[in-house]
């Protein structure tokens, strides 16, 4: 039985490339040489450093969101409000920053703070509602992303808005996080790779992290083996809500400055699907992280000289995420499982 | 009488497990036929061959003396053959009458023709005396009623022949005599009534004949004229005793744990504790013995501290207990194999060598600092030296615990609980469906633990297994302790009767 | 406040309510059959893009609107195949829909139009007046004034009460989401009815995509469904499952909707996004803080599976 574990990496892999074989068929559909139309994709993913430093950038919130989400699934939460974190963490370091008249580094640092507070608090109000009242934090965080969207919308056409056009007041230079090499990419990139690292230190390094995963895995379990169930349940929220609220408020200083309409759009969901195809490992989640932000960077430079379009980029990343759940699924079907057993017994037997 | 159903020499396996193994049974016109048996002796299967939810490996089944082939619930329906599960087939959120009409395929048109079908049900209930509430939905009506509305359903459908499969367990004394008016109405209307049960008392009261099942065979099909309580029991539990293998302590050390008049969800007899007094010495083990769901759950997951009573006193080592949470009673010595070792035991996703550990990666033979970092490097050691002295067979510790017969699944609850060198070890079902090799070894190894001073509360449904291991026995049912043995040379036939509520 | 303003705001209401109707509905028929769908999102701006195109091409708005139902029906089996079949979890499959299927439409427009294209327009529907009832003053233009949509998706939501309560398939229809095991012993196929609440779910999404290019605005943009597939799931459990309380609970979104418009316009104190914010935050209310609990078929979201042992 020790293929199961292969399979939760071939899958991905697999997935990947079913979907950019079909994203090549579509181009050649188009009239493009996919080969061709590759090679620039990767060459404005990774082809110099000011690209990978886009590159980056862009995995950067990715990174947070879909470590969030990781994190809330390790305890067996399903925790959808990775985006309203994100844009509460967002919207905290973004009345620091430009409201209080602090600058520099204590402007940084209390930005940061808040902004995960606000995320972590934000993200209670699921925990609360799943553990006290028995509801479905599916909906309930789906529902809170849109609050936390239209509050946002709030600040930049009217509470903060700044001049004429609907956005708010940007981040002074002196509070921005510092740039690396020169290039686009900020600390706010470290800082997201330092999260994923802590956790899987915390994961599958210590002996709470070890409790947590249990939890996920079987809560009943946990709870005759001596483990507080609901204190981790609250905890896995909150944590999952600080991550995604320091992502927020990094990319608020780090990137984009200050907010506008459509600002985070589509970071929870595309967070969720790093985190599952990353199987809900944090590493791995990086990763595809970074796999999925060059495919968005590079697909422009891919239109730009090849003529094909980035939404084909697109495509072939929704692809990727439709045939890794299905087939995540599909390999727990007893009938699969059963279908397997009989391969490999007939291999002995051979 | 004529017969209405035979079936011939019924056979199931799944793998290499026998079920049924050649099952002869018939049922007549207009007689309740009770099939006993012990939890396992395979009444559940024959019924499922016989509504068609399984296919038997060997063996033919006869309706009206016409061999047919019963491949679906559906056919069963089509059949005559009505069966109301233990567990209710309904649907809460609609009312009596939609539950009934449900699937249905008699009347014509896409309408519910809701006065035609009425009147045919009302016109049902009053021939057999079925009282309900049309338009109450489920959820607001009793459980007696809601088996009543089963058995209009299978009515409903033309069933000529009813299986009732443990149709007393959730009712109270009234709603059982209801039932057996109802029984005894059908019966005179010449159809026929499969009574599961093994309460002795109610199966003399109803039944016309008696198929006694043991270890997936049939053993007899008597009269109830030709036979009594003790000679049922007997048969039901079956053997010639043997001597228990294993010395018996008579002389306990002091208490472990004292339970004095716990309540829990007193009304639910099947789910209740009702004024428990039981305690349990150092070195001994207590054996609770009764038919599954008399409140055995409850007694467990009390004193492991699961759930907590509604009133009474548990002293755990002299203390009185405040709080019932797991992890205080883990600390203060409890240790606790649970009934189901994959819902309860094991995070079945983690690897063996995990689910060793799984409480205490806390402590400094597994991690530095109380748990910031775990030593991977000592866990496998110790999960490897376990592997070999409980005899857990797996190709390597990090293999996924799921992935392990129940056998070592239990192998590695047993290691984890008894490595904890526990005061007191609460033992629920620990062999359940394990075979010979491995529940000898289990066994071996709880005698080894009481040897060593610890507290055994060993609760199963094999009395089997409760006459050879205790040394002392008490008696659950319907919540309440119903009197106490002595474990050597235990009186069967009073401990029988006494599991039968008498 | 005068009537007009009171007319016109009951007429935008009107005409906001009316495709959330469809999605509601389109999430109701999915979840009594115990498939809880958060992908209406996506299967609605497939709908949208497919029912402009054909519209464009043919310039028959309504042949657009059977596109648009072909093309939700066409991605729900995705959905489908994967919840029923491969019981993948519900939720996670509807979030893949939602990432999917606009990224689909954003590729098609984008392929057939070009990139940087300017915007195109296509045909709107025309309103219908029904002789004599839309003479009655006042309400009577409000009513039956409409384009057929309307009166189609009213008329949806008066079927679907009927067939629910009405009749012996709505009646199996529900027990599936109820009990699956149940409907299976009494001879319900089960996944017959799964598979065809995901049909219906599909078209239904997709009329409400579509309406959104061939009546509402009479151009397709990337994300014009705008979070109305979310608002739908809200309003399914505001309005308790039933068709009734479904349409109340979208008429009282739509309100809120055009209410926000009109105070955009007029730029008062209170921030529009307060009254948009009205139909989440009244479901978090509603679910967490009343705690309505067991309400809708309690075989949501749960993976049915055939074989016993």
């Amino acid at each position: 039985m020790k293929n199961v574990k292969w399979i939760n990496v071939l899958i991905p892999v697999a997935s990947v490339l079913l979907s950019l074989v079909i994203g090549c068929i579509i181009m050649i559909i188009l009239g493009s040489n996919p080969f061709i139309a590759l090679q620039y994709l990767w060459i404005g993913a990774f082809g110099n450093l000011t690209n990978l430093g886009t590159t980056l950038t862009r995995a950067t919130p990715l990174i947070f969101t879909g470590l969030c989400a990781c994190f809330a699934y390790r305890c067996g939460v399903f925790n959808l409000g990775g985006e309203g974190q994100f844009i509460m963490g967002s919207i905290l370091a973004c009345v620091v920053a430009t409201q209080t008249g602090l600058t520099g580094l204590p402007a940084v640092l209390l930005s940061l703070v808040a902004g995960t507070i606000a995320g972590g608090l934000w993200a209670m109000v699921p925990g609360l509602l799943k553990i006290y009242r028995g509801q479905n934090e599916m909906i309930i965080s789906i529902m809170l992303n849109y609050v936390a969207t239209l509050f946002m919308g709030v600040l930049y056409t009217n509470w903060l808005r700044d001049g004429s056009v609907p956005q708010t007041a940007s981040v002074p230079l002196e509070s921005r996080l510092t740039k690396l090499f020169g290039l686009r990419v900020t600390t706010a990139f470290l800082l997201a790779l330092l999260a994923g690292a802590a956790i899987y230190y915390f994961l599958f390094h210590t002996s709470k992290g070890f409790q947590l995963r249990a939890v996920g895995l079987n809560m009943t379990a946990a709870e005759f083996n001596g483990f507080a169930v609901r204190r981790y349940l609250l905890i896995s929220f909150v944590v999952s809500g600080m991550i995604a609220g320091l992502g927020g408020s990094a990319e608020l200083l780090g990137t984009q400055y200050y907010l506008i309409n459509g600002y985070a759009n589509g970071y929870g969901f595309d967070g969720v699907a790093m985190a599952l195809i990353g199987q809900l490992h944090p590493i791995a989640t990086i990763v595809v992280a970074i796999f999925f932000a060059a495919l968005r960077v590079g697909s422009t430079t891919m239109q730009v000289v090849t003529g094909v379009p980035t939404s084909v980029s697109d495509i072939i990343q929704a692809l990727v995420i439709v045939f890794t759940v299905a087939g995540l699924a599909m390999v727990k079907l007893p009938e699969f499982k059963a279908a397997v057993a009989k391969l490999t017994a007939k291999k002995e037997a051979a | 009488m004529e017969e209405i159903l035979r079936m011939e020499h019924i056979t199931k396996r799944f793998g290499d497990v026998f079920a049924n193994r050649d099952i002869n049974l018939d049922i007549r016109k207009g007689e309740v036929h009770t099939l006993l048996g012990e939890n396992g002796a395979g009444k559940s299967t024959l019924m499922n061959v016989l509504i068609g939810l399984y296919q038997p490996t060997e063996g033919d089944i006869y309706l009206n003396g016409q061999k047919v082939r019963i491949d679906s619930p559906a056919k069963a329906v089509q059949l005559g053959i009505g069966m109301v599960h233990q567990h209710f087939m309904l649907v809460e959120a609609m009312t009596v009458f939609e539950n009934i009409i449900l699937g249905d395929t008699r009347t014509p048109g896409i309408f519910i023709q809701r006065d035609k079908m009425r009147a045919e049900i009302v016109a049902l209930a009053e021939k057999y005396g079925l009282e309900v509430q049309l338009d109450k939905p489920i959820t607001e009506i009793s459980v007696g009623e809601q088996q009543r509305v089963e058995i209009l359903k299978a009515l409903y459908r033309g069933a000529e022949l009813l299986i009732l499969d443990e149709p007393t367990a959730a009712l109270t004394d009234i709603e059982v005599e209801g039932l057996f008016a109802i029984m005894e109405k059908l019966t005179s209307e010449n159809k026929s009534v499969i009574f599961i049960s093994h309460k002795m008392r109610e199966v003399l009261r109803i039944s016309d004949r008696i198929t006694i099942l043991r270890a997936g065979q049939t053993i007899l099909t008597l009269n109830k004229e030709d036979t009594s309580g003790p000679e049922l029991a007997a048969l039901m539990i079956g053997r010639e005793l043997t001597p228990s293998q294993y010395d018996k302590k008579t002389e306990p050390g002091r208490q472990v744990i004292s339970l004095e008049q716990v309540d829990y969800n007193k009304q639910a007899k099947h789910s209740g504790l009702n004024g428990v007094n039981l305690t349990v010495g150092a070195g001994e083990i207590v054996g609770v013995a009764g038919v599954d769901g008399n409140g055995q759950s409850q007694l467990a997951q009390l004193i492991a501290g699961v759930i907590g009573p509604d009133s009474g006193v548990v002293d755990l080592k002299d203390s009185k207990v405040a709080k019932f949470i797991p992890q205080l009673f883990i600390e203060e010595g409890v240790s606790h194999i649970p009934e189901d070792r994959n819902k309860m035991g094991l995070v079945g996703d983690m690897s063996v060598r995990e689910n060793l550990v799984l409480k205490s990666t806390d402590t400094d033979r597994f991690s530095l600092r109380k748990g910031l970092f775990l030593k991977k490097k000592a866990m496998r050691e110790y999960a490897d030296e376990m592997q070999e002295k409980y005899d857990i067979r797996c190709a390597s510790v990090e293999q996924e615990a799921r992935s392990l017969s129940g056998g070592n699944q239990q192998k590695i609850i047993l290691a984890r609980e008894l490595e904890a060198d526990p005061d007191l070890l609460i033992a629920v079902h620990p062999t359940r469906g394990l075979d010979i090799g491995a529940t000898r070894f289990i066994h071996d190894m709880m005698i080894e633990a009481r040897d060593g001073g610890c507290g055994v509360l060993l609760i199963s449904a094999d009395f089997d297994e409760i006459l050879e291991m205790s040394d002392r026995i008490v008696v659950m049912f319907e919540g309440q302790i119903m009197g106490e043995f002595p474990g050597k040379n235990p009186p069967i036939d009073e401990i029988s009767l006494a599991m039968a509520g008498k | 406040m005068d009537l007009e303003f009171l007319g016109n705001l009951i007429l935008a209401s009107v005409r906001m309510a009316t495709p959330l109707i469809f999605l509601s509905l389109a999430e109701l028929y999915s979840q009594r059959a115990g498939l809880v769908h958060i992908g209406l999102e996506g299967l609605a701006s497939i709908g949208s893009l497919v029912g402009f195109l054909v519209c464009l091409i043919s310039g028959s708005p309504v042949a657009g609107v059977v596109a648009g139902a072909a093309a939700g029906v066409a991605v729900n089996m995705i959905y489908a195949y994967a919840t029923i079949s491969l019981c993948a979890e519900q939720i996670v499959y509807g979030m893949a829909i939602n990432i999917f299927a606009p990224a689909l439409a954003a590729f098609i427009y984008r392929v057939y139009f070009g990139a940087g294209s300017e915007l195109v327009q296509g045909a709107l529907m025309q309103a219908v007046h029904i002789p004599v009832l839309s003479d009655i003053p006042f309400i009577g233009d409000l009513i039956f004034g409409q384009t057929p949509m309307v009166y189609l998706a009213y008329a949806l939501v008066i079927f679907t009460a009927i067939y629910f309560s009405k009749t012996k398939s709505g009646l199996n229809f529900k027990a599936v989401g109820e009990y699956p095991q149940a409907a299976a012993t009494l001879g319900i196929n089960v996944i017959g009815v799964k598979y065809l609440a995901s049909v219906i779910c599909g078209a239904l999404a997709g009329i409400g995509g579509a309406y959104l290019t061939t009546c509402y605005a009479s151009t397709y943009t990337d994300g014009n469904v705008a979070g109305r597939g979310f608002i739908a799931l809200a309003a399914v459990i505001f309005g308790r499952w039933s068709a009734g309380g479904v349409l109340l609970a979208c008429l009282f979104f739509g309100f809120c909707d055009a209410l926000q418009i009109r105070l955009q316009v007029s730029s008062s104190d209170i921030p529009y996004q307060f009254f948009q914010m009205i139909p989440y935050v009244a479901t978090v209310v509603v679910l967490g803080i009343i705690g309505m609990k067991k309400a809708g078929p309690k075989a949501s979201g749960k993976p049915y599976r055939r074989e016993e042992r």
